[in-house]
């Protein structure tokens, strides 16, 4: 049976999804502490350009790239995090913006590493890799019905939905352990966790590097997704999308900025006419927003209306 | 209140869903005999965004050259626009709408060299013919078979109108100016770099600015204190016009000497006297006494009430070559597309006589002109 | 050369300090960073030369008209995106933060659709008037900007230390409820601070149209990061934090560029407040230490 109505397009902005989505929760750890960083966009860089580089100039494979990206991009969050335990607030937002700006600065100008302006061109991209490596093992796509094209999307997108469940129940999972509880703690009071004998230091450095190396894993997957990079990827409104997208979905529970993600990836998608008036409409959410529901769209008692009136009906 | 929000929560997982699953409209080409051949082409272009006066002129050259192809009835194209904004993401997506929604037989575009290396792959891998008619970075046709590019790279522009000026100026010292975070300002300043190492000419400064800077004195007085006998600019008309008329208020008065990329009526519009004295190297000179080009000129005018700029008349020739060798093909075919485009030699265009070399690149001489009297004149 | 580029770098200061006082009144005031400052900036560098280059009209209409423009943002600012925030109780810094982004993001794609994406030539006959002084030319904006810049930090000090106003300005800001006890009016001064920073802005706005004869709608994001960089260098709510932080971002641009490597010259900002938060967090004129305000 073929399967034609998998089209590599849906596929496509589904892999955007998953990835903004990853971002959405890069975002949210951090913010799960009090702690509002706008550098994610230059950790997601540091993690891009790390798997882009050793897969081109070291032939890394792939998987290491991504994890010593990732890897990377924490490392860069603890050495970031550690003296903007000193900063809070606006402070922390501050700073972290202006991390993002040097990163970008040292991508252009150290042209012998990174190519500059120009980018890095030719990344392995993971569906055509996978489609070349089982070839070569005598496997076509053709026998489960599917377009090379087909395939190469299709496991793209498997990859990713396999990263962002594994992120997504990880950090769940964490929310209910010692870790997110101190989390929730440090977010409502800091001094009162402190003189309850959390380690504040401690978590926050934790959730900083956690939110770092996601959006690290984000960037190294991006760079591995679209086959090319270029600082022009990693701006202050990269900064920024990120952020609406834990505003917008809602910034208290894990699902509210893997909801603002994926909405807000798809909608201007399928609207592409007002694709003009994009950012006009970000600005405006993100006022509205704090004026009307700063929690975002889903928040705790939503989700558990949600799930109560599932339970009470029958199947 | 509680109602509400579920009323809210709902209604945004049902636009949600929605919208993913609509839009779906699977096509066949259909091809009858006898009949014109019928093709759908597809375009990527930037249609919003900051990049959008580029794309606008892009699209204007197509939609022109479409209605004279139709009309003439051995080809018979339907064109079906995606908007990029400017965006590497958006690009590809739009690319795999195209590819796979829409089936057409070939891309034309898109407009940034930075997107084109995202969705050339892509088109690549899925046998489609791609020609991007403003990329001009390097390594752009390179990525593979199936893409081609009718745009002059910088690397061939530069070399034209720099050495032309040298020779015409006697110069032996230059300061090298250059916007170090965009493509194609990057790319040309390394042709420049190149050709005036050639050229052995003395190399005093190195300086860089970054895309919508507004102050560039510090820079311009640190060339003016090094006294060279011209400029070498690698910037794109929007920031190329202020430097200049920073410069020239300055008090630094010598040649500046640019690539493809400064070349426009905009440069004109912004800096006013002193873009006097400019050079650039281009295939598009609208001012050329050839009744193609004038036609074209004429045509462009009427329909849309301004003058033609590189952009328009790239994507003008490029939308011919692509009809020409769908005839070639004979059929809406990739491959056969693929063959014939690949074979294109001689073609004559507004732009002038084009052929492709054996890397799908551009083979094609430029025009040196020099900004006298608030318009680009031919450079002797 | 060392001579044009002092006065290049000072000019640029001047301007810095301009954008950062704006900056620096608001915060130290209300607590809270105006994300939206630096684009209220560009919108005032767009009026003033729809007035000057296509009415034709006099240099002092530019200003007037561009204040006017910019308080009135002011006032909407306030009383749409700050004050709801004010009032819900519970509700953190960082949601005032969050919704000046939002702000800025329309403003700056709002004025993209208004006025387009490219250059604008800001043409003044005010800004051809030069005089030698020996070898060195200097353009009478470069001195009327230095002038303007000094003159409203002075005005500012003033004000806040020996006015009523001012007073009534301080002791909202030491303490909103108890201020509102005493019987001073806080929405008011809290309205009167954003509309009085917002038409600084504007003043800033007209004043960078002079200096570099051009302006797009990007200088508001630029400017705006680098007010923000100077006053957390300068010490948050500073003003002579903010004169002195600019003046020194907007010389060591310049010479970085004169004597060093033009690369990095935007990432010397940053670089500057990741030290300056290192070493001396309040600032080099804050008071406070960072923790107590939160």
């Amino acid at each position: 049976m073929p399967l034609e109505w998998l089209n590599p397009y849906h596929l496509q902005v589904a892999s955007f999804m998953l990835i903004n989505a990853i971002l959405g929760v890069s975002i949210y750890v951090t913010l799960s502490t009090g702690q509002l960083s706008l550098g994610n966009a230059g950790f997601m860089s540091i993690g891009a350009y790390a798997a882009a580089l050793l897969s081109t100039q070291h032939q890394v494979p792939i998987p290491v790239g991504i994890v010593a990206g990732s890897f990377l991009a924490g490392a860069a969050g603890i050495l970031v995090g550690i003296p903007s335990l000193r900063l809070s607030g606006v402070y922390l937002a501050i700073a972290t913006l202006g991390f993002g700006e040097v990163l970008r600065a040292v991508l252009i100008n150290w042209e012998s590493l990174t190519g500059g302006a120009v980018g890095v061109a030719a990344i392995p991209q993971m569906g055509r890799v996978i489609l070349a490596w089982a070839s070569d093992r005598g496997f076509s796509p053709g026998s489960l019905g599917l377009q090379n094209n087909q395939f190469i999307s299709l496991t793209v997108f498997l990859i990713l939905l396999l990263c962002t469940l594994l992120t997504v129940a990880f950090f769940l999972r964490l929310s209910r352990s010692r870790v997110g509880r101190a989390y929730a703690a440090i977010r409502l009071d800091e001094s009162a966790a402190e003189a309850a004998g959390i380690p504040i230091t401690y978590y926050k450095v934790l959730a900083f590097s956690q939110g770092a190396l996601l959006s690290g894993l984000a960037g190294a997957l991006f760079a591995h997704s679209t086959s090319f990079v270029s600082p022009a990827d990693f701006t202050y409104h990269r900064a920024v999308e990120i952020l609406v997208f834990a505003v917008f979905g809602g910034s208290e529970h894990i699902f509210g900025p893997v909801f603002g993600a994926a909405f807000l990836t798809v909608v201007p998608e399928a609207l592409r006419s007002i694709s003009d008036y994009r950012y006009i409409l970000y600005g405006l959410l993100l006022v509205l927003m704090m004026v009307f529901r700063p929690q975002g769209v889903i928040d705790p008692p939503l989700l558990r209306r949600f799930r109560r009136s599932s339970e009470g009906t029958p199947a | 209140m509680k109602r509400k929000e579920r009323l809210f929560a709902v209604l945004a997982c049902a636009l949600f869903a929605f919208v993913f699953m609509g839009a779906e409209k699977a096509n066949k080409a259909a091809k009858p005999k006898g009949e014109p051949i019928r093709a759908k082409i597809g375009v990527i272009s930037i249609i919003t965004g900051a990049g959008a006066s580029y794309g606008e002129a892009i699209t204007n050259g197509f939609k022109l050259a479409l209605d004279e192809v139709n009309a003439k009835g051995d080809v018979n194209i339907d064109l079906k626009i995606e908007d990029s904004t400017g965006k590497a993401e958006q690009a590809l997506s739009a690319a795999q709408k195209l590819i796979n929604s829409d089936q057409v037989v070939a891309i034309l575009g898109p407009t940034l060299s930075t997107e084109m290396k995202v969705v050339a792959p892509e088109a690549n891998a899925s046998g489609v013919p791609i020609m991007g008619t403003s990329t001009t970075a390097q390594g752009i046709t390179q990525i593979g078979k199936f893409v081609f590019r009718n745009s002059l790279p910088e690397s061939q522009a530069i070399p034209a109108s720099v050495g032309k000026a040298v020779k015409k100026y006697n110069i032996k010292k230059v300061a090298l100016l250059y916007g170090n975070d965009d493509v194609f300002t990057k790319s040309g300043f390394d042709t420049m770099k190149e050709v005036a190492e050639k050229l052995k000419l003395k190399i005093v400064t190195i300086e860089t600015f970054q895309k919508g800077q507004a102050d560039y004195k510090a820079q311009l007085t640190k060339i003016a204190s090094l006294k060279p006998d011209a400029v070498f600019c690698s910037a794109l008309y929007n920031e190329g016009g202020v430097i200049l008329a920073q410069a020239r208020k300055m008090g630094l008065k010598v040649p500046f000497v640019g690539g493809n990329g400064f070349n426009s009526p905009k440069v004109i519009e912004i800096a006013q006297e002193a873009a006097e004295g400019l050079i650039v190297a281009t295939p598009w000179f609208g001012e050329k006494n050839d009744p193609k080009v004038r036609a074209f000129v004429a045509k462009y005018e009427k329909a849309y009430g301004k003058k033609p700029d590189q952009f328009a008349a790239q994507a003008y020739d490029a939308f011919h070559i692509m009809a020409n060798a769908l005839k070639a093909a004979g059929s809406a075919d990739r491959s056969k597309l693929r063959d014939a485009l690949a074979a294109t030699r001689n073609f004559q265009g507004v732009l002038g006589e084009f052929s492709f070399d054996a890397e799908r690149d551009v083979v094609m001489a430029p025009n040196v002109l020099i900004v006298k009297g608030g318009k680009f004149t031919l450079f002797n | 050369m060392f001579l044009e580029q002092l006065i290049n770098g000072i000019t640029l200061g001047s301007i810095y300090s301009i954008v950062a006082l704006g900056y620096t009144l608001v915060f130290g005031v209300l607590g809270i960073i105006n994300m939206a400052h630096g684009e209220i900036f560009m919108f005032g560098a767009f009026v003033g030369l729809l007035i000057v280059s296509k009415a034709g009209a006099p240099l002092p209409v530019a200003f007037l008209g561009a204040i006017v423009v910019t308080a009135s943002m002011g006032l909407l600012l306030e009383r749409f995106a700050l004050r709801p925030l004010r009032t819900r109780p519970g509700a953190s810094h960082l949601a005032s933060l969050i919704s000046t982004i939002g702000v800025s993001i329309l403003l700056e794609n709002l004025a993209h659709k208004i006025f387009g994406s490219g250059n604008h030539l800001f043409e003044t006959p005010f800004a051809e008037i030069s005089f030698k002084i020996g070898p060195v030319t200097v353009y009478l904006v470069q001195v009327l900007i230095l002038l303007i810049s000094l003159l409203l930090m002075a005005g500012l000090a003033l004000w806040l230390s020996r006015t009523r106003a001012g007073k009534a300005l301080r002791a909202t800001a030491e303490n909103l409820e108890t201020a509102g006890l005493l019987g001073v009016d806080t929405n008011r001064m809290i309205t009167a601070t954003v509309v009085i920073a917002s038409a600084m802005g504007g003043v800033a706005g007209v004043l960078v149209g002079m200096a570099f004869n051009y302006i797009n709608n990007q200088i508001g994001l630029s400017m705006g990061l680098k007010g923000l960089a100077i006053i957390i260098f300068g010490g948050m709510g500073s003003v002579y934090g903010a004169m002195a932080g600019g003046l020194i971002l907007g010389l060591s641009e310049t010479f970085v560029v004169a004597y060093g490597s033009s690369g990095y010259r935007d990432a010397i900002a940053f670089v500057a407040i990741i030290v300056i938060l290192l070493i001396r967090p309040q600032g080099l004129f804050g008071q406070a230490p960072a923790e107590a305000r939160r």
